[in-house]
């Protein structure tokens, strides 16, 4: 797996700004809303998991 | 580390605050020679970094190593994870390296020149650097 290397040309480089109040509201919203949504999406594709065992039990049976 | 010695930032400063970390990356068996710079801020949820810099050596097309912001931001994320915030990284960009931090991390452009490294890709990036 290779490492990731800066577009030719360009020096990636970072000078963040303060945060004002408001982005890092923005930011705590964004961060809630996106665990909840993915928190969602876990719990569904699990129970979809053991739906297809308790199908597959009986057949492995006989 | 000075101006003088061709770093951009004034990192006395950022070791001088108390809010910020800041860590160095250097090569295995050469400690005295610093790569890359980096100063982050830990927020409630999530971890904002406010520095980032490669060594002037690594500047530029004559630069002696490739890929220290990217070793730097997976170590970012990385610290994120350990912090329990799920990898949840965030920085401002200029507006010109908006579309490369999109294009080489995966940042995601949460608008205002805010960037947001999301779960999955911090997850990715530490894997990339850090997966033995």
């Amino acid at each position: 797996m290779g490492h990731i290397k800066e577009p030719d040309g360009v020096d990636l480089v970072i000078k963040s700004r303060p945060l004002t109040k408001e982005e890092e509201i923005a930011i705590s919203n964004y961060i809630r809303a996106y665990k909840a949504k993915h928190s969602i999406k876990k719990s569904q594709s699990k129970r979809a998991t053991s739906k297809t065992r308790k199908v597959a039990d009986p057949l492995m049976k006989k | 580390m000075t101006i003088k010695n061709g770093w951009n930032f004034n990192w006395k400063q950022e070791l001088d605050n108390n809010s910020r970390e800041v860590f160095k990356l250097t090569i295995t068996n050469n400690p005295s020679i610093i790569q890359g710079l980096l100063s982050f801020t830990i927020k409630p949820d999530h971890l904002y970094m406010n520095l980032l810099e490669s060594a002037p050596f690594n500047l530029g097309h004559k630069k002696l190593y490739d890929g220290v912001p990217g070793n730097l931001v997976a170590y970012a994320c990385k610290v994120s994870f350990q912090n329990g915030f799920e990898g949840f990284v965030s920085f401002t960009a200029k507006t010109k390296l908006i579309e490369h931090y999109e294009k080489t991390l995966g940042a995601y452009h949460f608008g205002n020149q805010l960037m947001i490294i999301q779960p999955i890709i911090a997850q990715q990036l530490v894997n990339k650097y850090f997966k033995t």
